[in-house]
């Protein structure tokens, strides 16, 4: 077969000798002197940037540097879904100051060279292409990318505690201007094709197989931005994006701050001299205990989403049916659907149901105008998820997911009624934050197919699901529920059943003890002030405030009953839960909603003094009860239980909570 | 004949056209339907062969309906799915259809309905129209544009009404009504005696309700909210025959007889069902509600469209080798109470069975013995949908009564009859 690509292909004579020596680089050059380099890392499902693949790369430069008359270069990579994936991040975690800084150097040197060769320079990028991986691509001229599924792009340094340092903080600026990038970088978003265009960090989007023809054709030089506007606004905008930064992480990650001092110069200076800003920032950063962590957690985290659980075999769900169509299961049924299972919703009253499907329209008119699906994605959801209010039979769901309401006695029944429909070896699980799986798996015939499944609220949002085992709960539905977790896009920690799971058991004696407080006179915004500088995202009394009263005190009273005596006494929940003050959702808890619109106090020297010793107090709390869970072996390993409380609660990363280490 | 098992059934609710389900298009319904049945039978997809729906006026973005529903409702890519029309008995024509193919060995479970969304019929530009829109598309230049623009005129973008144009027989171009109009002129049924008989569909249907519940499946239908839709809204409890007197003739304004009032409603619904041969039903082990045993479809005068059901019955009967007295119950779509009250007087009378073509008549039909649960006046006419919904409701008839036997017919415009017999197994 013949095809034009082929023909146009011919290897120059000298090619094959020459490219015994690359291990991870083929280099061809085609009839029209392009040359073609291609990006197959040897053993590898993707392409990193380490030590040797970036030597390798020059060795490839070289090559092209010597043949005569090349009129264009062309990158590309091999690989199913990744373009390039970065720096190889487990090198620089354990890397030296001087190893690191030689990292560093090399890259920017490589890629320095590579934007000097004197013909045009084109990506073509298929799957992943992030961090370093797009700061090569920064360094081309032109930019071409597929609109699969698996392209993304963007520059996610900031959030492991680093900055783009080979290039990318320079060069993003340059060619989509300051405010845009700043965004990018700040935020470590990624984005899809469409998004890339838009912004103009990419010229083209095309079909996979057209990207070999388009690249041939495509040899404009991107124009360079006005400066003068950026220059301008540059300090602005720097202050600004800071600003905001700030009020999130309250200047526990220096990484974004960090990012934005380096971005901002680079209209100001030359390349090299932004390079050698760059260089400065991340060694600073990467040196840093937080950016150890964060780069630790960010491996955790991967693992936890694609690690399949080492025992037990691991089947496929395709049909869920979710039971009960208040908030949770509603939540729950929405994001099973938006993710290509069939989902049948029931409850026992049509009007929950029609109101339970109000709320899932709401999520997906949302995500509409976010932009974050489309009218067919959500067309598509909808016609996933059907509703059923009769005792209809269950045999051909592979799994079903109780979220009544939190009362064991409802929850058995539905439990006896679920089994009696559904096949013997259908998983049953449940939504619960406190009950006890196993009381309600020894009401079931083969209870080894009961599990917990604790999904948080609000489900589209929070990543993390608790997955409960219990004593008689088999492999294969742990390795079958680990799996489906992790297909739906969220990160599952296995717990034994236990009260409180990990993240409610280690969040209920802070919460208590901050109402405690409250109780005995210190103002509520002071102690939720105090906890956000600890590097909460929320307040606990706030938090109450969030989750509501009542479904709080129903928690507390569930770890009450399991470990007397063990938290704070407190009349307050009580006292305004009779006050109809349940939180959020009536308008009045701790705080009055909506919010009326004051000042910002401003804290004496008193005040930062009591919050000193608030942080001590509440964060005290915190390693205690999670040392406890440690101990008593209710999490797989203690990195599970820092995974689960930041996912869960945003414990900040870089606080050690199992370690006997206090930061 | 190999009889045809039915496994499941079940229906939207119907609903007058313009009101609950208007926002919903016959795809919608159809889907819903088509996911209504999927879930309350606890049926895995996989094991349908083939989807074969029924609908009349299928929308220009979904040109085989069946396969947009068949899709959008989860079953499998790999199983095919055609659309079929016979007008008023296409959602009847799904079912014998599948019947036909089990028979040729072309499959052994299929999932059929028939699904009408009378509010969303299509309004058409006329021809006029429609030429002056091609020459502006093939206009280049602003110039040639302008020009193209400059010659409509007003009357250009007077609709043709989708609706209109398919209850109007193009052949004797006739309107629906008109031919009742006729058959009311020919066999002198009186404006009292069609208004009683739609006053007594009313009556019929008010009394069943609860029954005719039990054929629903509700439909959530996302508006501005999300409201559930759970019973059929074309029943009036209200209904009377002093009210039914006041409507003015619809066809012929002069002395005619036929009102909105002793017309079938226009309608949104659909119906689903899953139907297989008796070899698949021992191998899944399902609890078939009945079986189908005998069909005929026959042709008449199109102009006498009303009278098809009278020599369907004879033919089928015929097959069958049954009398019209061997029969539990009959169920007569009621397009029009002067076509149903024509149909009763051609199989009881010697001369008016001769005029619709039989040579002996069949016998008496009583009263209590048809439509049971109101006909089309009352529940209304998504002339897709109707064929599957009498198949539907006389098994939830002969399960009501544990009777042994029904028959169901239908006029079917252009001048056809349909009928089938239905046992309880």
């Amino acid at each position: 077969m013949k095809t034009h690509l082929f023909e146009s292909l011919i290897l120059h004579p000298e090619a094959s000798g020459l490219e015994m020596s690359l291990k991870h680089f083929h280099v061809e050059f085609d009839a029209e002197r392009r040359a073609w380099i291609t990006f197959d890392m040897a053993g590898s499902a993707a392409n990193v940037w380490n030590e040797i693949t970036l030597r390798e790369f020059n060795r490839a430069l070289d090559r092209v540097a010597h043949e005569a008359g090349v009129r264009a270069l062309i990158l590309r990579s091999a690989k199913e879904r990744v373009f390039i994936a970065g720096a190889d991040l487990k090198a620089v975690r354990h890397a030296t100051v001087k190893k690191l800084e030689e990292l560093i150097d090399l890259g920017q040197a490589t890629f320095n060279r590579l934007a000097a060769l004197p013909f045009p320079k084109v990506a073509l990028i298929h799957g992943a292409c992030v961090g370093g991986g797009l700061e090569l691509a920064l360094a081309c001229d032109v930019r071409i990318v597929t609109d699969s599924e698996h392209t993304r792009l963007g520059l996610p340094e900031t959030q492991i505690g680093l900055i783009p340092a080979w290039g990318g903080s320079t060069r993003l600026p340059k060619l989509i201007g300051l405010a845009k990038a700043l965004e990018l970088i700040v935020t470590g978003r990624l984005l899809k094709p469409s998004q890339a265009k838009r912004i103009g960090l990419i010229q083209d989007v095309v079909a996979r197989e057209h990207l070999e023809a388009v690249a041939k054709a495509a040899t404009t030089r991107s124009m360079p931005k006005a400066w003068w506007m950026d220059r301008l606004c540059a300090s602005f905008l720097g202050n600004r994006v800071k600003a905001s930064v700030q009020g999130k992480i309250r200047g526990l990650y220096p990484a974004p701050l960090r990012a934005v001092d380096v971005v901002t110069r680079a209209p100001f200076t030359s390349i090299s001299k932004a390079m050698e800003l760059e260089k400065h920032a991340i060694l600073d950063l990467a040196l840093s205990p937080e950016t150890a962590r964060l780069i630790d957690f960010f491996f955790r985290k991967e693992d936890a989403t694609k690690k399949a659980w080492p025992v037990g075999v691991a089947l496929q769900v395709q049909d869920v049916s979710v039971v009960g169509a208040g908030i949770m299961g509603s939540g729950i049924a929405h994001w099973i659907a938006a993710h290509g299972k069939r989902v049948l919703l029931q409850d026992i009253s049509t009007e929950s149901l029609a109101k339970g499907m109000g709320r899932v329209s709401g999520l997906l008119n949302e995500g509409l105008q976010r932009r974050a699906i489309s009218s067919r994605e959500r067309r598509d959801t909808l016609d996933r998820l059907s509703l059923e209010h009769d005792r209809v039979p269950l045999t051909h769901q592979q799994l079903i997911i109780e979220a009544a309401t939190e009362d064991m006695s409802v929850k058995k029944k539905i439990f006896a009624d679920l089994a009696a429909r559904s096949g013997p070896d259908t998983i049953l699980a449940t939504n619960t934050s406190a009950l006890s799986v196993t009381e309600l798996a020894d009401t079931v015939p083969h209870p080894e197919r009961v599990i917990g499944l604790h999904f948080f609220n609000p489900v589209h949002r929070m990543p993390l699901v608790e997955v409960i085992a219990t004593k008689h709960t088999s492999d294969d539905v742990i390795a079958t529920m680990v799996s489906f977790v992790q297909k739906l896009g969220k990160v599952p920690v296995v717990v034994k059943d236990s009260p409180g799971f990990i993240v409610n058991r280690i969040l209920v004696p802070y919460l208590m003890e901050a109402v405690h407080l409250n109780e005995s006179g210190v103002p509520a915004d002071l102690i939720d002030e105090a906890m956000l500088d600890y590097g909460m995202p929320m307040g606990p009394l706030r938090l109450l405030d969030e989750i509501g009263l009542d479904v709080a005190a129903h928690v507390g009273k569930t770890l009450e009953a399991a470990f007397p005596h063990r938290f704070a006494e407190t009349m307050l929940i009580q006292k305004l839960m009779e006050a109809g003050r349940l939180g959020k959702k009536t308008g009045e808890g701790f705080y009055s909603y909506p919010e009326p619109k004051t000042k910002k106090p401003s804290w004496s020297e008193a005040d930062h003094h009591l919050m000193e010793r608030i942080r001590e107090r509440l964060g005290g709390l915190l390693f205690e009860e999670a040392r406890r869970v440690s101990d008593e072996g209710i999490a797989r390993c203690d990195s599970d239980i820092e995974l689960a409380m930041t996912l869960g609660t945003g414990f900040p990363v870089f606080r050690p909570l199992t370690s006997p280490v206090l930061s | 004949m190999k009889p045809l098992f039915i496994i499941a059934a079940t229906r939207t609710p119907f609903a007058r056209a313009g009101t609950s389900l208007a926002l919903l298009d016959a795809v919608d319904l159809g889907k819903a339907a088509v996911s209504a049945l999927l879930t309350r039978s606890g049926i895995d997809p996989h094991a349908v062969d083939e989807t074969i729906i029924g609908c009349v006026g299928q929308p220009a973005h979904a040109q085989n309906i069946a396969r947009v529903i068949a899709l959008r409702a989860g079953l499998p890519e790999s199983r095919p799915a055609m659309t079929v029309h016979r007008n008023c008995a296409s959602g009847l024509e799904a079912i014998t259809t599948a019947h036909a193919k089990m028979c040729a060995g072309q499959g052994d479970v299929f999932l059929v309905g028939g699904t009408e969304s009378m509010s969303n019929m299509p309004l058409y530009f006329n021809r006029g129209a429609v030429e002056k829109f091609t020459l502006m598309g093939k206009a280049k230049g602003f110039a040639e544009k302008l020009g193209a623009a400059a010659s409509f005129r007003p009357a250009d973008f007077a609709p043709l009404i989708g609706l209109k144009l398919g209850l109007t027989d193009p052949v004797v171009e006739m309107n629906m009504g008109e031919t009742a109009e006729l058959l009311a002129r020919e066999f002198g049924i009186s404006r009292e005696q069609q208004d009683a008989f739609a006053f007594h569909s009313h009556r019929k249907a008010v009394a069943a309700a609860a029954a005719l519940q039990k054929e629903v499946s509700p439909i959530y239908v996302m508006g501005r909210e999300v409201t559930a839709v759970l019973a059929d809204n074309g029943m009036r409890a209200d209904s009377s025959l002093e009210k039914l007197a006041k409507l003015k003739p619809m066809f012929a304004r002069q002395h005619g007889t036929v009102t909105a009032g002793n017309s079938s409603q226009i309608t949104d619904g659909a119906v689903a069902l899953l139907v297989a041969s008796e070899e698949a039903v021992k191998r899944h082990g399902w609890q078939p509600l009945g079986i189908m045993t005998h069909y005929a479809y026959t042709g008449c005068d199109p102009r006498r469209m009303g009278l098809g059901p009278v020599r369907a019955m004879d033919a089928v009967l015929h097959r069958a080798g049954l009398k019209l007295e061997d029969l539990d119950f009959v169920e007569i779509n009621e397009a029009f109470a002067a076509q149903v009250l024509a149909v009763r007087q051609c199989l009881n009378h010697p001369s008016s069975a001769r005029r619709a073509g039989l040579e002996q008549p069949l016998g008496e039909l009583p009263e209590a013995k048809l439509n049971p649960r109101g006909g089309s006046i009352a529940l209304g006419h998504p002339v897709g949908a109707t064929g599957a919904r009498l198949v539907l409701t006389a098994l939830d008839q002969l399960r009501e009564t544990q009777s042994k036997r029904a028959l169901i017919s239908l006029c079917i415009g252009g001048g056809q009859g349909g009928a089938a017999i239905l046992e309880r197994v």
